[in-house]
């Protein structure tokens, strides 16, 4: 089969101006930004607006598309800023929304039904219905629960018209993904920035930063009595090498690398080693081989796992300092 | 009738069995966090017809809830819990899923839909898209402040349910941990998560009762009540699905005899429902989100900290 049979799209992370040159040069079909104090991630690797016009026109000069993602839970209040937000984003050129919050979904859908709307990981969707649910307020694409299986994944490809977008390197928590509040139960801080947006910061679920609470060193009691020196909320990095074929094979519409926070190169990196392997599969399935795939990955594992660590280690520490700002206050 | 709703939530038969009623007006049936759950209400739904015959035969109103995490394999057992609660009359179903709140809508119209805390509504327009979808009481995600609910309930006139007290969710999982302890420990599911089992980190704690992580802290609201009932809230929740029968019995009675306190205008809380709160608070108290504030907070209505 050639590979100009996939319909499909790698879809790259843009914590910068940069990463998305990088992950355009290295073959990414698609790349996501987040508008500063809209996305998932902390605000250190979401964009202004003008630097995402910048984005769009790499994006486009490159052949690829860009997707904006709005895919937190805003407040109530905030709702007219993301819809002016997304209107402006819009008059530049972007391709496609990721969305978490319903209603913000139902309105956006309303006020520009031309635009694609993805949704995010965080709406959790889990079962057939969920889909149907969300094809019914506007949603034309969905990103996968990390926790489905293949089988799962297939029945929904075959039973639903939608498209479905799978996670290839990425992290899988412990928890269900939008249905954790152990960040912000420890550590909450009510920030607003200079254009009122709420940033929420510990709060992953309303665009905050996520502690990552649930690696802690946690013990296990009964009553006053330990039972376990040490337990393990398992959160791993994961990568889909093996399932990569199957997935192709399967015609899922969009394979997706996370990593807004990582350093460029190393973004560029495994863009081009998913963009090499996806098109060698492509061109001849019958002679792939797997394990030299594999063995090529390690290195990115290393370098990827050690980023991880490091900023784990780091979000711990912060999760213990204390809130300085009241509820609702200004700390930009 | 009394001019309010205070309601808990019971798993199974054994704990229904258990649990001294009297101070709620509404139950809700069932376990939301695990299918394994022992003697889970929505998969013996036999014992769960048996329950809202029960609930509704004591002058309560019965509602079923539904799974917080359904995948496709859990959705012909949600259809069975769903027909049962249709068949045997109860009150209400709630829907902590979207896909769930469907079914209801296309299969069961008759039903009446209340939606869970887990069904992330988190703004207004989230909230009219469910009503729009049928559903009529709310639960807004507990992650909330109270000042965010009340934007969310003036927008689009929902009867809001708050949680008063009791354990808030902080994450659901498709793992149980536990599990990997059984033959260390020589005990086995379902009873791993009936230990009642603290992960604790220096002065941090969470509840784990396996697939399903809880605040350590319980959410407390006793000395806030006559705010919230001053805001015009009427519907409230003590959530007990992790606790023992006398938990639900004891902490209920003082919440009941607060409200009622609350709604003749007397808004004291005597040291001794203080004491009762205390003595079932294994960490201590919270606020969870309602000040807007680390879901492990404490803001004390008057200047005393009881955390």
């Amino acid at each position: 089969m050639s590979e100009r049979r996939w319909q499909g799209e790698l879809l790259a992370p843009g914590g910068s101006v940069a990463m998305v040159e990088a992950a355009v040069a290295n073959g990414a079909d698609a790349i996501y930004v987040g508008p500063r104090g809209w996305s998932r991630r902390r605000d250190a690797y979401e964009l202004e607006d003008e630097q995402i016009r910048r984005c769009v026109e790499v994006a486009h000069a490159g052949g690829a598309k860009l997707r904006a993602a709005f895919n937190t839970h805003p407040q109530s209040s905030e709702v007219p800023a993301l819809l002016q937000k997304v209107e402006r984003l819009v008059e530049f050129g972007i391709d496609g929304i990721i969305m978490t919050d319903v209603g913000c979904i139902a309105e956006v859908s309303r006020r520009f039904p031309a635009l694609t709307i993805h949704a995010s990981i965080g709406a959790n969707i889990l079962n057939n219905e969920d889909i149907r649910f969300y094809r019914e307020i506007g949603v034309s694409q969905v990103v996968a629960d990390t926790k489905l299986t293949l089988r799962e994944l297939h029945s929904r490809k075959h039973d639903l018209e939608v498209g479905i977008e799978i996670l290839i390197h990425a992290n899988k928590c412990y928890t269900y993904l939008g249905k954790c509040w152990m960040s912000p139960y420890h550590r909450f801080e009510r920030a607003v920035d200079e254009f009122g947006k709420d940033l929420f910061r510990g709060s992953p679920n309303r665009g905050g930063l996520d502690y990552r609470v649930c690696l802690e060193a946690w013990s296990l009691y009964s009553g006053d009595t330990k039972w376990e020196e040490r337990v393990a909320l398992k959160n791993d990095a994961f990568f889909l090498v093996d399932d990569i074929p199957r997935l192709l094979d399967l015609g899922v519409h969009c394979l997706k690398v996370q990593g807004r926070e990582y350093p460029v190169e190393l973004v560029g990196g495994m863009v081009r080693f998913y963009r090499e392997m996806i098109n060698t599969y492509l061109t001849d399935r019958t002679n792939f081989s797997l394990p030299a795939w594999k063995a090529r990955l390690s290195d990115l594992r290393v370098e990827r796992d050690r980023e991880r660590t490091q900023g784990t280690e780091s979000l711990l520490q912060e999760a213990r300092l204390p809130v300085l700002t009241a509820p609702g206050g200004c700390s930009r | 009738m009394p001019p309010f709703e205070l309601n808990t939530d019971i798993s199974n038969r054994r704990d229904l069995q258990a649990s001294d009623l009297t101070p709620y007006d509404a139950i809700y049936l069932g376990n939301p966090y695990c299918r394994v759950y022992e003697a889970n209400f929505l998969e013996h739904v036999d014992e769960l017809a048996e329950a809202i015959q029960q609930v509704k035969g004591e002058g309560r109103k019965a509602y079923v809830t539904t799974y917080a995490a359904p995948r496709n394999a859990f959705l012909g057992q949600i259809r069975r819990a769903l027909e049962v609660a249709e068949r045997e009359g109860a009150d209400a179903v709630e829907a902590h899923n979207l896909g769930v709140l469907r079914i209801c809508r296309t299969e069961f119209p008759g039903l009446q839909v209340f939606v869970g805390g887990f069904a992330n509504v988190y703004t207004d327009v989230g909230a009219q898209v469910l009503l729009d979808q049928g559903a009529t009481r709310i639960t807004p995600n507990y992650e909330l402040s109270l000042e965010e609910i009340g934007l969310l309930a003036k927008h689009t006139g929902a009867e809001i349910e708050l949680l008063l007290h009791g354990k808030i969710p902080l994450g659901i999982s498709d793992y149980c941990h536990l599990l990997e302890h059984e033959k260390a420990w020589g005990i086995q599911c379902p009873s791993l998560c009936q230990q009642d089992l603290f992960l604790r980190q220096g002065d941090w704690a969470m509840k784990s009762v396996g697939k399903g992580v809880l605040s350590g802290r319980d959410v407390c609201m006793l000395e806030h009540l006559s705010a919230l009932w001053a805001t015009g809230y009427r519907t409230f929740r003590l959530t007990a699905l992790s606790e023992r029968p006398a938990y639900r019995a004891e902490v209920g009675a003082v919440y009941r005899t607060a409200l009622a306190a609350v709604a003749a205008g007397d808004a004291r809380c005597p040291e001794a429902w203080w004491e009762t709160i205390k003595r079932h608070s294994r960490i201590g108290l919270c606020n969870g989100f309602y000040f807007g504030q680390s879901g492990q907070a404490y803001v004390p209505a008057r200047q005393e900290v009881r955390a």
